[in-house]
């Protein structure tokens, strides 16, 4: 029985941690589980959903990079308009000199919202994932830092920019300062995706289990779909997350970039 | 009290607690934001923008709760 096999997953599940929704591949995983492809895909499901994304935005990108022209037609409309509200976000707060970060930033926000709304198996409710977009934010803006204020400045920078005597005195507190807040960076980026959309896949997943234990009684494959309303919750909170990583990534980057125009 | 009922009864409770503050925290920041855009509908744009910033920044306090609460879920039971 359907329900009976979902509701058992779900228990399963509970007592290993966070509860999550059983997707395809834990069906193939319950059907085929002594198979060692199967075996393969379970362990590694959530680096096999993200490739699936990868996957996906590469063939989209590249077939409509492939028919392109002059008059666009729909895909290349839609494409154009994405990639376009992107270029304008990022030059609105990096200014014009900004734009050599779109193709990155614009990535990270079309990737990250792809993966918040797989639903079922979010790969961005994983830490792993979250954390390695995060930590490519991390050094690349560093290296933008050093490339904009030179090693000699970069280094300055991290001491607070010191002019005079007092400065200088305090150099030596601003630097375990300027270090902390650089490696808190990564850290709160990641831990913020992941624990909002775990947040959502657990909410989403109790609310399926009351549904279905909720009908149990009668013996049927369906259930109360009490998730609906969550389900909208989660397409709210995915967009503004991976908002708030871009335009914070973004931040950080403008916090790395000489700034005159002020 | 065994270590368990402790996280049980605790965990739920400290991330009410922190959740509290950040509804504070955010309650502040949204009216103001949102004064702000009433006084300076022209500037809406960039009002949206930082206060996004900052409730992202005053939401992470509780995410950071909640994550606590996800490490240690496994050792309730």
């Amino acid at each position: 029985m359907l329900t009976e096999e979902l509701a058992k997953h779900a228990a399963e599940k509970a007592q290993e941690g966070a509860p999550e929704l059983p997707n395809f591949i834990t069906f193939l995983y319950h059907e085929y589980g002594e198979a060692a492809f199967v075996g393969f895909l379970h362990h590694y499901e959530n680096v096999i959903f993200s490739w699936m994304v990868a996957v996906f935005l590469c063939v989209l990108a590249y077939l409509v990079y492939r028919k392109r022209s002059i008059m666009p037609g729909r895909w290349q409309n839609a494409v154009e308009m994405v990639v376009e509200a992107l270029d304008n976000f990022v030059c609105g707060i990096l200014g014009p000199e900004g734009r050599r970060f779109t193709p990155f930033l614009g990535t990270l926000f079309i990737y990250i919202l792809t993966m918040n709304f797989l639903g079922m198996k979010s790969p961005t409710a994983n830490l792993n994932q979250t954390l390695a977009l995060a930590i490519c934010v991390f050094f690349y803006v560093q290296y933008t830092g050093i490339r904009s204020f030179g090693i000699v400045g970069y280094l300055k920078h991290m001491a607070g920019d010191p002019k005079d005597v007092i400065t200088w005195l305090l150099v030596p507190l601003n630097i375990p300062i300027h270090i902390i807040e650089e490696l808190a960076k990564p850290m709160s980026l990641s831990l913020r995706l992941f624990g909002n959309i775990t947040g959502e896949d657990v909410l989403i997943t109790v609310f399926v289990g009351l549904g279905v234990s909720a009908l149990s009684f009668l013996h049927l494959p369906v259930g109360i779909p009490f998730e609906v309303p969550f389900v909208f919750l989660a397409l709210l909170t995915g967009t503004i997350q991976a908002l708030v990583f871009t335009l914070l990534s973004t931040i950080y980057f403008s916090l790395m970039l000489p700034h005159e125009e002020h | 009290m065994s270590y368990q009922t402790a996280l049980a009864i605790f965990l739920p409770l400290g991330l009410a607690i922190a959740a509290m503050g950040s509804a504070f925290g955010l309650g502040r920041a949204v009216s103001a934001a949102m004064e702000a855009m009433g006084r300076q509908p022209e500037a809406a744009a960039k009002i949206q923008l930082g206060m996004i910033i900052g409730c992202a920044l005053i939401e992470a306090l509780t995410i950071y709760a909640l994550v606590t609460v996800f490490i240690l879920q496994g050792k309730i039971s």
